[in-house]
């Protein structure tokens, strides 16, 4: 056994590839060994941009030995009646490389047959790697590769020359034109050590130090400990071995906002920007890449460069900010939301009307309407600023600090930056109740836009983030505890599209679908991001079942996902669950026929009677227990009423009589009980076939 | 060792470049954004035969006008480009000769490759590549072409960029460009400053918008007359004009963001109707 090591030099990748990159250099590796037999340790992975090593501990010297039985012929046409061998048996063992005299026969359940032992050559672990390592580094892949030579070899960034070890013995491996690499070491580990010298291999090494850096820095200049974690990954990467660099600028520069500051220190300059109880300082940190720089030099040149930087976003911001803000509102004319939906002064005219629906919903005060309204004007503004332009991603964030310059209101300010909110999948959600408001319309209006003008998601390709949207919406409202009707809302925001279409005379677009189709296509996109939000510790029937209910009210959902998961195994939880499956299973049968309201009159036997005596004692009670959202109570009442008395009515009574005015009857009864349940807490028949004991 | 001069650096990677096989050709006579729209790299990079070339390219950008008043930003600049097809694997360790050439001490400093996928999308040209930091300061573009006009090349060229104003800040240790000394103790500001003022002011806020809108049309339509007449070259000076003049539109604030994909997928489709002709009539 022997150390194996395989070192792709490279001209540097984005950092953001090496990560991904050495997983899969890893699992290639895994993957390919197992495949060719060859027995190993341990497999370790290191990585710069510049370099990516991985290392397999003793890993044999020769595949494993393998032996296969190759069938043949049955052994009647093999062999004569003198056991000689038939034409048919020399030309099979001729086929497979052996000679007549080794054919064996075995006894199979088909009789027996002629059989030939194969051996595999095991080949020595040199010459397996000569043939599989090329095709474990083309197989890694990247966000986009390129071509650099005339070999039509590809990859992140040309490959510089690879170095293949095998104990002390260097392999060839040939990928396109590049050369290899020859070194003189005693073992792989030798080698390894002799590179730890020179840097700090183990990329989660270097990253942990590189905290340590900057926290010890933080904490001797009196700063907030706090590390851009992104910023530090990248920089991982970007860096073999880290020395700090701590320097400052101009503090007249902090009259640029703070995010933009941040923005152009970690994004333009790759630099860490630093705080003091929260508030960012005239400071900065670096990470740079070797000892023995002049780095008394280099920090002015870091701040200089920056202050080159944030004295282009001062002009930003001065030309951004030379008239009021909302003057530039109307420019969204000019930008286009998407090309069958309308520009963006459209879109916000939409979410004024939008949120002042949801505001009158949801009873907001006439003043907080008002501010909505206007944070509706303005919420999307801040895209036609300079700032944004060269910032991206600080929509939200400068159309709060233009509105503020702008003197509008706080609340304003916040529900505009609040609008975009969350961003991630764990990110922060609106807070103020304008925010909120204002995020929900925004969503809605994208969903019901998009989907209705033919776009879907599909598979994980969902350009517009309608599944993203449909999310947001749906953690804005748990969140904030909004009780909102979804569909009376989905119903408004297709309104405000039609309107605007009939008004613009702005064509449908060919991929349009109907109105109902459409309704119905947003209810299921938001049901299927609610699945996903309910607890993953919830049984996946338990959900259905909820969700089967009316999802008009979003915090009633979880409300009642929540309370059912909390009794899911107490016996009249059961009880109830078999009373919702065994009327949801006699109602499958009349599927087609009219069910009308209970008739009195029609009910005969003495069981019918009491079920029927024992629905309309209580379901009014039932009803009000469900309107409380006392889940657990309604559940145990009706478990209590129903489960006996059904039972002992299915026992008797046979509900599909061939009368067909008593079948109808008593099939509505079942209906009424039925519904009386499932319409606003759960379909419980969704769960799978309960059983009580 | 003595600082180099503004002049002097040019005249010094004429030199460096000169002695590693490549033509020095001079300046395109037309306003232009880049080095790359210079014929002698976006004509040169089709085809397998080899070319070598490096040039000055003086730059417009009117976007970038900051009236003289930032340290960094030019709406008129100095590009040193150099154009080496195919490329050769040693071209990273040359470019830092070239900086050593320069007497930037690259030990002392650090020089980091920092990713860009780098695209043009007026000439549909991309390639993959870095921008070279020296202390966190782009000093130059450095790109492998993969394709140029939309058409994937036969061989890989190499495109280095250097950014001249930005290099001899370093070499001078002069972090206001205007301060940098072009030559016998003239400044660069003292050339260029007034015109920077001036130009700012035309960009920003006189450039005549509908003459301007106008004048795209026009480059426009003569760009393809000439293409239909099989005159490549004249066809190309024409689509550099109608990139110009949709840069000065935009620095007016005369393109919204509407319009802007149009004006751009405009220029690009001349573009690439002359590198089809140039491919399709070489000699």
């Amino acid at each position: 056994m022997k150390d194996f090591l395989l070192e792709i030099n490279v001209e540097e990748l984005p950092a953001g590839y090496v990560r991904p990159a050495l997983d899969k250099l890893k699992n290639a590796f895994i993957e390919r060994l197992k495949a060719e037999r060859m027995a190993h340790g341990d497999i370790t992975v290191f990585g710069t941009a510049a370099v990516l090593i991985c290392r397999v501990k003793d890993m044999s010297l020769k595949q494993e030995e393998l032996s296969r039985e190759i069938s043949g012929p049955p052994k009647r046409i093999a062999f004569d009646e003198n056991n000689k061998p038939t034409p048919q048996a020399i030309g099979f063992a001729k086929n497979q490389g052996s000679d007549v005299k080794d054919l064996k026969i075995k006894q199979t359940p088909k009789g027996e047959y002629v059989f030939v032992v194969r051996k595999i050559k095991s080949r020595p672990a040199k010459e397996v790697l000569q043939d599989i390592v090329p095709d474990i580094i083309k197989s890694i892949s990247f966000p986009k590769t390129m071509k650099w030579d005339d070999s039509g070899a590809r990859f992140g960034r040309p490959i510089e020359s690879i170095l293949a070890l095998l104990g002390r013995e260097n392999i060839n491996i040939k990928i396109g034109n590049a050369p290899a690499r020859l070194v003189k070491a005693a073992s792989v580990e030798a080698y390894l050590k002799k590179l730890e010298k020179s840097y700090i291999l183990d990329q989660d090494k270097r990253k942990s130090e590189i905290e340590k850096m900057i926290s010890a820095a933080q904490k001797k200049l009196g700063l907030d400990e706090y590390t851009d974690e992104n910023l530090l990954e990248e920089t991982t990467f970007l860096v073999k071995s880290p020395v700090i660099l701590a320097g400052d600028f101009d503090k007249r520069f902090l009259a640029v906002p703070k995010d933009v500051l941040a923005a152009s220190m970690s994004k333009y300059q790759r630099i860490f920007p630093l705080f003091k109880n929260g508030r960012l300082v005239n400071k900065f940190i670096a990470i740079i890449d070797g000892k023995g720089r002049d780095t008394g030099k280099m920090k002015k040149v870091y701040a200089n460069i920056l202050e080159a930087r944030l004295k282009d976003s001062l002009f930003f911001y001065d030309e951004d900010t030379r008239k009021p803000f909302s003057d530039l509102t109307p420019k969204l004319k000019d930008l286009i939301f998407h090309k069958d939906l309308g520009n963006m002064f459209e879109k916000i005219q939409r979410l004024e009307e939008l949120s002042s629906f949801i505001s009158d919903r949801l009873s907001v005060s006439a003043v907080g309407k008002e501010d909505i309204k206007r944070a509706a004007y303005l919420c999307k503004t801040d895209l036609v600023t300079q700032m944004v332009g060269e910032f991206p991603s600080l929509q939200g964030v400068m159309g709060m600090e233009y509105s503020l310059k702008s003197k509008e209101k706080e609340s304003v300010a916040i529900a505009i930056k609040e609008h975009y909110l969350p961003k991630g999948m764990d990110g922060h959600l609106p807070e103020t109740t304008e925010g909120a408001i204002l995020a929900i319309s925004d969503r809605i209006d994208n969903i019901v836009g998009l989907l209705g003008s033919g776009i879907e998601p599909k598979g994980s390709f969902d350009p517009f983030g309608i599944r993203r949207n449909s999310q947001g919406l749906i953690q804005i409202i748990k969140h904030k505890g909004f009780r909102i009707d979804l569909s009376g809302l989905i119903h408004e925001a297709i309104r405000l599209y039609n309107t605007q279409e009939q008004c613009r005379g702005r064509p449908r677009p060919p991929t349009a679908i109907s109105q109902e189709e459409l309704e119905k296509k947003v209810v299921n996109y938001i049901k299927e991001r609610l699945e996903f939000l309910t607890p993953d510790t919830m049984p996946s029937e338990l959900k259905q079942a909820v969700l089967k209910s009316d999802c008009n009210d979003i915090v009633g959902v979880f409300k009642r996902v929540k309370a059912l998961s909390g009794i899911s195994s107490e016996k009249y939880f059961l009880r109830t669950a078999k009373v919702c499956e065994r009327t949801s299973n006699i109602l499958k049968g009349a599927k087609g026929e009219k069910l009308g309201a209970v008739n009195e009159a029609l009910l005969k036997e003495a069981l019918e009677k009491d079920v029927w005596k024992a629905y309309t004692a209580n379901s009014r009670a039932i009803e009000n227990l469900i309107k409380e959202e006392k889940y657990e109570e309604a559940t145990r009442v009706y478990g209590d009423v129903f489960f006996e008395a059904l039972h002992k009515f299915f026992d008797k009574v046979f509900v599909n009589a061939e009368d067909s005015s008593l079948r109808e009857n008593r099939l509505a009864m079942m209906q009424a009980i039925n519904k009386l349940y499932t319409l606003d807490v759960a379909d419980l028949a969704l769960l799978p076939q309960i059983i009580i004991r | 060792m003595k600082k180099l001069t503004f002049q002097e650096v040019i005249e010094k990677l004429n030199k460096f470049w000169s002695d590693r096989g490549c033509l020095i050709v001079e300046p395109l006579d037309t306003e232009v954004g880049a080095g790359t729209f210079h014929p002698a790299t976006f004509f040169k990079s089709f085809g397998k035969d080899p070319w070598r070339a490096a040039y000055v390219q003086p730059s417009r950008r009117p976007c970038d006008g900051r009236y003289a008043d930032n340290p960094l930003r030019l709406q008129h600049y100095y590009q040193y480009q150099v154009i080496i097809k195919p490329t050769v694997p040693e071209i990273r360790k040359i470019y830092l000769d070239s900086l050593k050439f320069l007497g930037v001490d690259i030990k002392a400093h650090e020089v980091r490759f920092v990713e860009d996928d780098w695209e043009s999308p007026t000439l549909g040209a991309s390639g993959l590549g870095w921008e070279v930091w020296l202390d966190s300061l782009e000093i130059t573009q450095f790109t492998y072409f993969q394709q140029v006009a939309g058409i994937e090349l036969d061989l890989v060229p190499c495109e280095i960029t250097y950014g001249l104003e930005r290099i001899c800040m370093f070499i001078q240790e002069k972090f206001n460009l205007f301060d940098l000394e072009w030559h016998n103790g003239v400044a660069y500001g003292d050339i260029h400053r007034r015109q920077e003022i001036e130009y700012s002011k035309y960009n920003f806020e006189e450039a005549d918008i509908e003459i301007y809108a106008k004048m795209f049309e026009y480059f426009e339509k003569e760009a393809n007359r000439l293409a239909d007449k099989g005159l490549v070259y004249p066809a190309y000076s024409f689509v550099l004009r109608a990139s110009h003049a949709f840069n000065v539109l935009d620095a007016r604030g005369a393109v919204s963001q509407n319009e802007r994909p149009r004006y751009i997928a405009r220029v690009r489709g001349l573009a690439k109707r002359c590198a089809e002709l140039y491919l399709d009539n070489k000699p």
